[in-house]
């Protein structure tokens, strides 16, 4: 089980091993619970502040938006840290976010989270933020991935749910 | 990496966990929840047949259909046996109240459950008594003999009305009919005294007695009226933000015009049925006003009257109903009392004035345009093609509640309503939106105290915060299920005082104890409070609560309460009156208990005393309180409702929650679909019968007809219209130095205090301060950004506040948030109360805003300052 993966990395603490991590593929499974897999889903190069660009993750049930901000956002990545990418199903009752504005509103019943500030709901009636996903950027390539989901995505009590093997 | 740790998959309950039945514990809406529990380390699968919800967690959820899940609806609990359980709280689909819908504090029912590893952790575990700077804990049998004593030695020196109170009078956040049973028994008829206050006004009072006291009880229509609606009025409410679901699943739909299909069933015949138009009367562009814009921009009236002036703006609608000759006749001449209606046309309506001029003093003193009064009057009362009545529903809380002139204001809004034939029709009535759930019952005809009425039934009652904070005849002062150093009116006055006053018994003790020692045990204590309160003109306080609250840091006794699932508990909602059961699917914390078991043991203790000294007289009165169960209290209170084996007609009569006859049992047999009070015994079948509307028939008074009230004269000249508390600051060059109204309200975001809110990642990083709305013009001017820190202050007292820059107040006000743990707003509301009903007015004062140096890091970087009335894209 996945218990069994986390516990290899239980012993993260120092600053050092810390920050080591943080350019590590390693990480997002030792953050998360799930055996996410790692997918290109853009390019910086064909980002446009404003611009929100679609895709599915983990898997093509799941609809994301990856967002560049035009400003430095919470676990943004990108030389200004603005690149963003959120679940788009609102975790109040699964409807699809639109973004506009700097922000994603959900037209069912007008929940709104801020991208800058991790998806927080700071209108409306979703108890549960929208949950980020985790980008990590190419720096060679400008391919962005999404290596892993912060938060339960809206209609699944788990947010793999497949687990396919390598 | 997330700010807080997010989870992203959640256990899933077994096929055979546990399923109990819940209504949220927040809001007045009050909707249902189903609690499933199961063992730790048990796991249900992902197939349908394999889990207690029967859903196929193999496959994503379809949006609107498959029931909501999320991290915060998950937890794990201690069970009643002492196991460790898994809690799912979900919202249930067969509520006809929310249809699986919740709100952002619905949503965090479980996350909010007790939890020794989580923050919740801080909750009150045991019984504990001051002893100088510290408390110490104790054992319940000690700190229930130390009160009884107290109580007793002060009652019987000085009289009954030596105690004081400030207790919740609602349902929900834990509370039910069995806990208000509870209180008013100690109260009215242990104690005896009427130096009462309800938990969020100085006094004990309704807040609405200018309905009550024309035959209508402020909770009169049903939910679907929201549903069958030709114009809903929302005035003084912000249901979007404070009635969140009421507003999304009830109201909406119909604004939508999802709800047509549903209105040709119950209209007459021929009758036009189209989507709703919405008036929303309110000094703030609310979200409540933008979201219904974005709904349908043509259907939306928007009144921005001047604060405090609703009463005159309701009457100058009536007036241009009246002029228009769109009053309901037929109705105000079979069910009203044309006696009375005279007085009402002479001084409410002021016929005497001709339109003209009486429409231009109205626009001079509320701000509001007479073509926009006009066209409020026509969405109200116009009738539809083919002569029918429009059908309006209008719905009012603490805009108004809380204004100037609560007495007048509250008449005159009930007053429409009846002049235009809106009560008890489908799709019409006039009521409260809420705060809380209600379950208001208690002895009335028992009370030892004279209880009084508004101004004109007795009354005004004593304004307890006043008591308390100045006289020295208030001895000891009960405080439970409220936090008055936030809540209170006048706030920052209130506690210095409050503070002042504890303080001196605290202090006597301190001195007598380097004297003699420490008492040795609660006989002892008692003694010495007792000879502190005669010495010192010191006030002994019993904090009774779930948490530590700001106002128990100055307590002398603080007792632990159960919360919400930690006891089963009765309420009703305010939007249909609708009477469920709360179970119990945990074990309260520690050793707290249920309030009606706390005031309970302390007068059966007091009985003890008085028998131990041959006073059987007042022995009798500490009797029957010796519950064992929720439940036996629940019929205890039963019994002293009037005989409800009456007909149909006859519901008017009965008081609103009147629930003689249900049991437990019902309850749970009827589970989500409830029954809605007040509930009669059919006379025919013996059958229980629940009241879905209102006064179909006849009003509550004795010849059964709305009694009219003419109200108040008044001046459009605003020096001449306010009371001092305000013009006092139009004088001696305060209007310089005070420049903006300040009025104030709640955030979607948190409940009440956020008692339990305080805990939660997602409610401390979102609304981490108290704050101030500004109106970008204001802002711009004074150089003030969102995300600022600025102190708001006046004559009153000050506060610090974040800022948040939108279009919400208008240009010259601010609006904060009421309360928050960081800090009170209600600092700088004035003292004013309705001479007639002590009633406060909480919604304005004059403030000066003054910008802090610097900002705060962290609230920058992780706050979301984004405007939260624009839902545009």
């Amino acid at each position: 089980m996945f218990m069994t993966k986390i516990s290899r990395r239980t012993f993260i603490g120092g600053s050092a091993a810390m920050s080591a991590l943080l350019t590590s593929p390693e990480l997002v499974k030792a953050l998360t619970s799930q055996p996410y897999s790692r997918v290109k889903v853009a390019n910086i190069k064909n980002l446009r502040v404003g611009e929100p660009v679609s895709f599915n993750y983990p898997d093509k049930d799941s609809p994301a938006l990856l967002i560049k901000l035009g400003e430095r956002a919470y676990g943004g990545v990108g030389p200004d840290g603005d690149i963003v990418a959120y679940s788009s199903l609102c975790t109040h009752m699964g409807c699809p976010v639109v973004y506009s504005k700097k922000r994603f509103l959900c037209p069912c019943h007008y929940s709104m989270f801020d991208p800058a500030k991790n998806g927080q709901t700071y209108q409306g009636h979703a108890s549960e933020w929208l949950p980020q996903i985790i980008l990590r950027l190419e720096p060679r390539t400008g391919d962005i991935y999404a290596e892993g989901v912060e938060g339960l995505i809206w209609g699944r009590v788990r947010n793999v749910l497949k687990v396919t093997k390598k | 990496m997330a700010l807080f740790a997010r989870k992203d998959r959640i256990p899933i309950p077994p096929k055979d966990a546990q399923k109990f039945i819940t209504v949220c514990q927040y809001c007045t809406v009050g909707c249902g929840y189903y609690v499933y529990r199961w063992p730790v380390g048990k796991e249900g699968g992902l197939k349908p047949e394999e889990n207690a919800l029967g859903i196929d967690f193999t496959k994503q959820g379809v949006a609107l259909q498959t029931q909501s899940i999320t991290e915060t609806m998950h937890n794990v609990v201690k069970g009643e046996d002492g196991k460790l359980y898994n809690i799912l709280i979900v919202p249930a689909k067969d509520s006809p109240v929310n249809r699986g819908n919740y709100s952002i504090r619905g949503g965090t029912n479980a996350q909010a459950a007790y939890s020794p590893t989580k923050p919740t952790r801080d909750r009150l575990l045991y019984p504990m008594v001051r002893v100088g700077d510290q408390f110490m804990p104790v054992s319940w049998d000690e700190a229930i003999d130390l009160i009884a004593r107290v109580v007793k030695g002060v009652k019987d020196k000085w009289g009954p009305d030596s105690i004081a109170m400030k207790v919740y009078d609602h349902g929900g956040s834990g509370a039910g009919f069995e806990e208000n049973w509870a209180v008013g028994k100690f109260f009215f008829v242990a104690v005896g005294t009427r130096m009462l206050s309800i938990h969020n006004r100085p006094a004990y009072n309704s807040e609405v007695w200018g309905q009550r006291e024309r035959g209508v009880h402020e909770l009169n229509y049903t939910y679907e009226d929201a549903r069958l609606a030709d114009t809903i009025v929302l005035w003084g409410s912000n249901p979007f933000e404070t009635a969140s679901v009421f507003y999304t699943e009830q109201m909406l739909p119909n604004l939508q015009g999802a709800t047509v299909e549903e209105k040709k069933k119950e209209y007459m015949k021929g009758e036009p049925a189209e989507p709703a138009r919405m008036i929303i009367i309110d000094p703030r562009k609310t979200s409540s006003v933008t979201v219904a814009q974005s709904v349908a921009p043509d259907r939306i009236l928007h009144l921005r009257p001047n604060l405090g002036t609703d009463y005159v703006l309701a009457n100058a609608t009536a007036r241009a109903v009246w002029e228009k000759g769109w009053w309901d006749k037929e109705f105000v001449e079979k069910r009203t009392d044309l006696k009375t209606f005279e007085d009402y046309k002479k001084k409410s309506l002021m016929l005497d004035v001709p339109y003209d001029e009486f429409m231009s003093r109205v626009e001079r003193l509320t701000s509001v345009k007479r073509e926009d009064i006009e066209k409020a009057a026509e969405w109200i009362a116009k009738p539809k093609a083919g002569g029918f009545r429009r059908r309006t529903l209008i719905i009012y809380e603490k805009g108004v509640i809380w204004g100037y002139k609560n007495y007048d204001t509250i008449a005159a809004i009930a007053q429409l309503a009846a002049l235009t034939g809106n009560y008890g029709k489908p799709g019409t009535g006039c009521g409260r939106q809420g705060g809380h759930q209600e379950c208001y019952f208690r002895p009335h005809d028992k009370s030892r105290a004279k209880l009084v009425g508004s101004i004109y039934a007795g009354g005004p009652p004593p304004n307890i915060d006043e008591y308390v904070k100045n006289d020295p005849r208030a001895k000891v002062y009960f405080v439970s299920g409220t936090d008055p150093y936030l809540s209170t009116p006048n706030s920052q006055a209130y506690k210095k005082r409050v503070h002042e006053r504890t303080l001196a018994l605290t202090r006597y003790l301190s001195e007598q104890a380097k004297l003699a020692g420490e008492p040795a045990g609660s006989e002892d204590r008692a003694k010495r409070i007792l000879e502190g309160l005669e010495k010192t003109s010191g006030l002994l306080m019993v904090v009774i609560d779930m948490y530590e609250t700001e106002t128990a840091r100055d307590a002398h006794v603080i007792l632990p309460a159960a919360g919400w699932g930690e006891k089963p508990t009765t309420s009703i909602n305010c939007n249909s009156r609708l009477l469920r059961i709360y179970e119990q699917f945990m074990a309260p914390p520690g050793d707290a208990k249920p309030d009606w078991w706390i005031f309970g043991r302390i007068a059966t203790r007091m009985k003890e005393l008085y028998e131990a000294e041959g006073n059987y007289e007042e022995a009798k009165y500490c009797a029957g309180m010796d519950w064992k169960s929720a439940e036996e209290v629940f019929l205890d209170g039963a019994n002293e409702f009037p005989d409800n084996r009456v007909s149909e007609e006859d519901e008017a009569m009965l008081p609103a929650e009147c629930y003689k006859g249900v049991t437990y049992e019902y309850l749970r047999k009827v589970g989500q679909k409830g029954i809605q009070t007040p509930v009669r015994i059919d006379p025919k079948t013996g059958q229980l019968v629940g009241t879905k509307r209102r006064y179909v028939h006849k009003f509550g008074t004795p010849d059964g007809k709305f009694k009219w009230y003419g109200t108040d004269p008044w001046d459009p000249d605003p020096m001449k219209f306010y009371p001092p508390q305000i013009t006092k600051y139009f004088q001696d060059g305060n209007d310089k130095k005070f420049p903006f109204w300040f009025t104030n309200g709640r955030s979607q975001i948190i409940w009440q205090t956020g008692y339990n809110d305080r805990h939660l990642p997602e409610k401390v990083y979102t609304i981490p301060l108290p704050y101030i709305e500004m109106n970008p013009e204001d802002a711009k001017r004074l150089g003030i950004k969102s995300g600022d820190l600025v102190e708001v202050y006046n004559l009153e007292g000050n506060a610090i506040a974040l800022v948040y820059v939108n279009d919400a107040p208008p240009p010259g006000m601010i609006y904060g948030t009421m309360y928050h743990w960081k800090g009170s707003l209600n600092h700088l509301t004035t003292d004013y109360t309705d001479p007639k009903t002590t009633i406060p007015w909480y919604k304005a004062s004059r403030v000066a805003v003054r910008k802090l140096k610097g900002n705060l890091e962290d609230v920058l970087k992780n706050t979301s300052l984004l405007p939260i009335n624009d839902f545009t894209t």
